[in-house]
């Protein structure tokens, strides 16, 4: 797989000649330019502390502090567990619906690739790793980059869905980061789909947690940092689910990084 | 005892699914009948599958150089670029995709396309056999049309391929008539296949006009009027990709669209949807090389109609210089011959087409025209969602000036209009673009003329050759 066409659109992305670029053999696949312009980036510093929201597009009177009512509803609602905080790169839109239309349900996986030095930025910033070489040796740190104290769970897709689509989105996404992935967590199947539900529907307790925990990881996670990544932080209510199913493993702490905000 | 007698009279294989595949190619996975049934019928060799993604055996380079090519089976792709990789959870290895044809169900290496290959079903009915006219069209052919309708019968009817090389405006879809009957009338399933939706919305209402009595199918995107067991298809060539050798005869429309489409796909699946050795009649106004030398050389037998139905001569196209005009639309103004020329034809009351190179000039010209308040006029192009209402109103002259890329050069038939080209040099515009632009004018008896002007900023080989191409068709047209 060349990078040198837009994996959106098809399109030669003409990126412009870079130092880093000039001596590689292939460009990584990516958006062209004007794919990529049509994203709505979040800016980390103007987002929801919690949830990782995108708060200049919200309304004023529903944010207090840096916090969005969403997440002090959580808060309220005593269902937050050890979940922490959650990250996403994008805010949804008209381009990243399509993106994911053509990603997950045209299974397109290669479209997971598009994202990866968003994604890896993401995760740096999420885990507080400070991205240059040579700052982490002035503070006398670590010089590797796998830090042991985060295992990164992503969320795993029901069996029959996992058939039917032949690969889990999240896994695709996790594996930009290039990190040991641990699948900790088994769906169970016939659970209708998020995509089809409203939020009310979304938000009621289901009798029982579609995950569990497959008890072999779980002597992995205890004391480790858990990082759950998924496509899309809609209600947030999938990711506290999987938390929840995590907490007995005896976690530090959970968080979670996902590609878009909706 | 009754019992098992009966089971033994029974087909052995299962009518719906028989009805369902014949001539057709699905994935497995899309078959709406449960997977025992398939396997039972895959196990009595009803059903033939075969892997989706084949690796490509071409040529020993590929070999030596040890990149690894695939061809999709259900597309025809074969461009490296357009394969996709991800380990799959089915076949739990990393798998090829491809992402050609994705909108229509991804196609992976473990995936199968399952085609019939067991007795064709049975056809009900077919009425229109009986009738002593299939053909309910009143018109009348003119000397060379008539000769050609019969030339094109005979060959196809003994399984030869034809080519017609006719001017825009010469008739063609009439010539056609007559061996369609023909084929109608053995029972025979034929197919029209357009490379666009424009196209096939046109002729349509023609064919169903002239066969009354016969049930014909308009495939495309959105479309209304899909019979699956029509005898007489009209589709888009993308349509087409779920056939497999189904179809007795095709004729291809404009035929030369394809490589505008700049995709083999298109023409991989009209050869896939006909029956092996399938007699194929190409119509175009402007061969493509490959159709053009076969039929100099005699290896492809055809006509030529250098003559339109009404008896006039083409529209020869004028050049008119109009400057930087990429400049002057991006600084918000039109080239003043340009300007001229459309306040010409708007005070004598004209309709007319400007063709333009790309989408994002169409808009500003479109905008740039309509604060000049002239007329109503209206911009289309490949991606508008009122694209065909647009068309309509233009048809029926509501909106005067229509600006447009290169989707409306051809099959649009609209009487008394008359074409610019803006920007004529760019490279979009080729010598057969340019001669499907001319032939857009003049097309009825009652307003043979009309003008086509090339407005450009310095005269291309292609412009030139455009206008020797009609002059030459002319000449031959005896004018």
């Amino acid at each position: 797989m060349n990078g040198d066409r837009c994996l959106f659109c098809r399109k030669l992305r003409e990126e412009p000649l870079h130092f880093r670029t000039l001596l590689s053999p292939e460009t990584p696949p990516g958006l062209c330019r004007s794919c990529a312009g049509k994203l709505a980036p979040i800016d980390p510093r103007r987002s929801c502390e919690r949830c990782g929201r995108d708060l200049g597009r919200l309304d004023g009177r529903l944010v207090h502090g840096n916090i969005c009512r969403d997440c002090e509803r959580w808060a309220g609602s005593g269902r937050n567990g050890l979940f922490g905080k959650n990250r996403s790169l994008y805010s949804y839109n008209e381009m990243m619906k399509e993106i994911i239309t053509a990603f997950k349900f045209r299974s397109d996986a290669v479209m997971a690739q598009a994202f990866r030095k968003e994604f890896r930025t993401a995760y740096r910033r999420l885990i507080r790793d400070d991205p240059s070489l040579w700052i982490r040796i002035r503070k006398g740190g670590r010089l590797f980059r796998n830090d042991p104290s985060h295992v990164i769970i992503p969320i795993p897709l029901s069996e029959e869905r996992l058939q039917q689509r032949g690969f889990n989105q999240a896994v695709l996404l996790t594996e930009n980061l290039g990190r040991p992935i641990t699948e900790a967590l088994i769906r169970r199947s016939g659970e209708e789909k998020q995509s089809k539900k409203n939020r009310r529907q979304r938000l009621k307790i289901p009798r029982n947690n579609p995950f569990t925990l497959d008890p072999q990881t779980a002597s992995s996670i205890a004391g480790k940092k858990v990082i759950l990544v998924d496509d899309i932080y809609t209600t947030g209510a999938t990711l506290r689910l999987a938390a929840a199913a995590i907490e007995p493993a005896a976690p530090l702490s959970i968080d979670s990084l996902t590609l878009v905000h909706g | 005892m009754l019992l098992s007698r009966k089971d033994n009279l029974s087909p052995a294989y299962d009518e719906h699914l028989q009805r369902y595949l014949f001539g057709r190619e699905c994935l497995v996975e899309e078959l709406p009948f449960s997977e025992e049934i398939i396997k039972r019928h895959v196990r009595k060799r009803f059903i033939t599958l075969h892997p989706g993604i084949e690796p490509a055996t071409d040529g020993l380079m590929a070999l030596l150089s040890g990149t690894k090519r695939w061809v999709c089976r259900r597309c025809g792709n074969t461009d490296p670029r357009e394969f996709g990789y991800c380990s799959c959870s089915r076949c739990g290895k990393t798998c090829v995709y491809c992402r050609h044809c994705l909108n229509m169900g991804v196609v992976r290496a473990c995936s199968r396309l399952a085609t019939w290959s067991g007795p064709a079903p049975e056809r009900t009915s077919l009425p229109w056999r009986d009738s002593s006219r299939i053909c309910e069209w009143t018109g009348t052919l003119s000397d060379v049309q008539e000769k050609v309708a019969d030339d094109l019968d005979q060959y196809q009817s003994e399984g030869k391929s034809f080519l017609i090389w006719a001017v825009c405006g010469s008739g063609k879809t009439e010539i056609m008539f007559r061996a369609l009957e023909h084929a109608l009338r053995l029972g025979e399933r034929a197919v029209l296949a357009t490379p666009r939706t424009d196209v096939v919305r046109e002729l349509f209402p023609r064919f169903k006009a002239a066969f009354p009595k016969v049930p014909i199918s308009a495939l495309y995107a959105g479309s209304e009027d899909k019979d699956p067991e029509a005898p007489f298809v009209i589709a888009t060539t993308h349509q087409l990709i779920r056939f497999y050798r189904y179809f007795d005869r095709v004729f291809i429309d404009e035929v030369d669209a394809f490589p505008y489409h700049y995709d083999p796909m298109l023409e991989y699946a009209v050869l896939k949807s006909a029956k092996e050795k399938a007699p194929i009649a190409y119509l175009t106004a402007t061969p493509p090389p490959v159709l053009k030398s076969a039929f100099l050389s005699g290896k492809l037998p055809g006509a030529k109609i250098a003559r339109r139905f009404h008896g006039y001569p083409l529209p020869v196209p004028k050049d008119c210089w109009a400057g930087n005009w990429r400049k002057l639309v991006g600084q918000g103004r039109l080239p003043e011959s340009f300007n001229q020329w459309v306040r010409a034809k708007m005070e004598s009351g004209k309709q007319i087409f400007v063709f333009v190179p790309s989408v994002t000039l169409l808009r500003e010209v479109t905008e740039l025209l309509q604060k000049r308040g002239l007329a109503r006029v209206a911009g289309v192009h490949a991606e508008d969602p009122d694209r065909h209402t647009k068309v309509m109103f233009f048809r029926e002259g509501q909106i005067r000036i229509l600006v447009t890329t290169t989707i409306l050069e051809r099959g649009v038939t609209i009487s008394g209009v008359e074409a610019a080209v803006l920007g004529a040099d760019d490279p979009i515009f080729d010598e057969r673009a340019l001669v499907q632009i001319a032939g857009r004018v003049g097309r009825s008896a009652s307003q043979p003329a009309g003008d086509v002007i090339y407005f450009h900023n310095g005269r291309t080989l292609e412009m030139i050759r455009a206008r020797r191409h009609i002059e030459q068709m002319n000449s031959e047209g005896g004018f």
